[in-house]
């Protein structure tokens, strides 16, 4: 490696003068100061290159919102998700419970001007009951009540509009019983005495 | 002119079409014997402006018990009776003619119950057409539980006039037979009850469960 005479970067520098070092530096000097003027001068034909291209560029209508668009839906762009593992561990369990707690829960929404009726009785040795009365015009079939759990208590939970129903209970097909349950019973003008249902509205 | 045509053309029309629907509700649900009677006692309501499906529905009630035509057709006419006489309690009142159908059917529901007629007057009377219905549900459930009739109808009064809401006025009869569950004279549960109106105990509303798991009715099979 050629080491460069100190004397050389004082010229340079401005801190001694030409005229005070040996004539073999004084040309290394010239050399080196024409070789600095040659790199700081920019190229010609580079500027008007680059002004060309420059102004080409500004004066290039705008594209349309559409092709905006359509660049920007064909570009890739990089997404940086970044995820704290506790936090995602408390959504996917939040979605869980909510999750189990709706499955099944798709029940008939009761409208403005319908209620629900609950109907059970306690028939142990019945083969089917159902509620029969002027809300299913008086015809087994609709509303079957269910033992699930098969200890003789029979229950059916129904969505009925509004309003003020007599009802029995028809017990494997032909026995008649009133609700013994219902705090309203009237009679039926047949012997007998049917049980009242009042449904409220769900949405009170 | 031509417009009254029509509507004398569409009467003239309606009228069989509404008879003949009634007869395909009856038909094969009642003996056959028993249907022009019923048939008749219903078109008798209908043009007395009276509702015709409480008639239609005792027929059908008969009809599903198994019970003979000649008892189906006196229950059918002891519900016309019924449906007249509420018709009549109403003009009484002072509801002006012709009576809302809905009215008919509310006090003949409170004639059924076994509510004396001058205190259904009383209440009819009293209360505007909206909570009338509730409130004689509401007095009939505590004259059936051996509270004096005129007590119980001066307090459902009271509080329709206190501002409970007609869909709360059942509360106020519970609230009543909740204060006799705990011990109190049934003069002293209705007076704890009016002191307190017309603040009421919260009502349990169907849960989320209870409405999720209800279904509605299926459609009948037809005979």
């Amino acid at each position: 490696m050629n080491v460069i005479d100190q004397r050389i970067h004082q010229v340079l520098d401005g801190e001694l003068a030409a005229e005070a070092v040996p004539a073999e530096l004084r040309r290394a000097v010239a050399q080196l100061a024409a070789a600095a003027d040659l790199l700081a001068a920019p190229p010609a034909g580079a500027v008007t290159s680059l002004e060309s291209r420059v102004m080409a560029e500004i004066r290039r209508p705008a594209p349309s919102r559409a092709r905006r668009v359509m660049r920007w839906l064909v570009t890739p762009h990089a997404i940086i998700l970044r995820v704290r593992p506790a936090w995602s561990v408390a959504f996917a369990a939040v979605v869980a419970t909510f999750t189990l707690f709706t499955a099944g829960q798709e029940g008939p929404e009761p409208a403005e001007h319908e209620g629900i009726a609950q109907f059970v009785g306690r028939f142990p040795e019945a083969q089917s009951v159902h509620a029969v009365g002027t809300f299913n015009d008086w015809r087994a079939g609709s509303i079957e009540l269910e033992d699930q759990d098969h200890d003789g208590v029979w229950r059916a939970t129904v969505v009925l509009p509004t309003g003020t129903y007599e009802y029995m209970f028809v017990v494997d097909g032909e026995r008649w019983v009133p609700d013994h349950l219902a705090e309203r019973l009237v009679a039926d003008d047949f012997g007998r005495e049917n049980s009242i249902v009042i449904v409220r509205p769900a949405r009170r | 002119m031509k417009r009254w045509a029509v509507l004398a053309c569409a009467a003239f029309l309606a009228f069989p079409l509404a008879a003949q629907s009634v007869r395909g509700r009856l038909q094969g649900r009642i003996p056959s014997d028993a249907i022009p009677a019923v048939d008749s006692l219903i078109q008798f309501a209908s043009q007395e402006g009276l509702p015709t499906e409480p008639l239609i529905q005792k027929a059908l009630e008969g009809g599903a018990k198994h019970v003979a035509a000649p008892r189906i057709v006196a229950a059918v006419q002891v519900s016309l009776g019924q449906l007249r006489g509420a018709r009549d309690l109403l003009v009484h009142a002072g509801d002006p003619p012709p009576v809302l159908s809905t009215e008919v059917t509310t006090v003949a529901w409170a004639l059924r119950r076994g509510l004396p007629a001058p205190l259904v007057e009383r209440v009819v009377a009293a209360l505007a057409r909206p909570p009338r219905a509730a409130a004689l549900h509401a007095v009939a459930d505590l004259v059936a539980h051996r509270f004096d009739a005129d007590s119980a109808a001066g307090l459902i009064i009271e509080a329709v006039h206190d501002g409970v809401p007609q869909e709360r006025l059942l509360d106020v009869s519970t609230a009543v037979l909740q204060q006799v569950q705990r011990g109190h004279t049934r003069a002293e549960a209705l007076a704890i009850v009016r002191r307190d109106l017309p603040n009421l105990p919260a009502v349990s509303k169907p849960t989320r469960g209870t409405v999720a798991g209800a279904r509605r009715p299926a459609s009948p099979a037809q005979p």
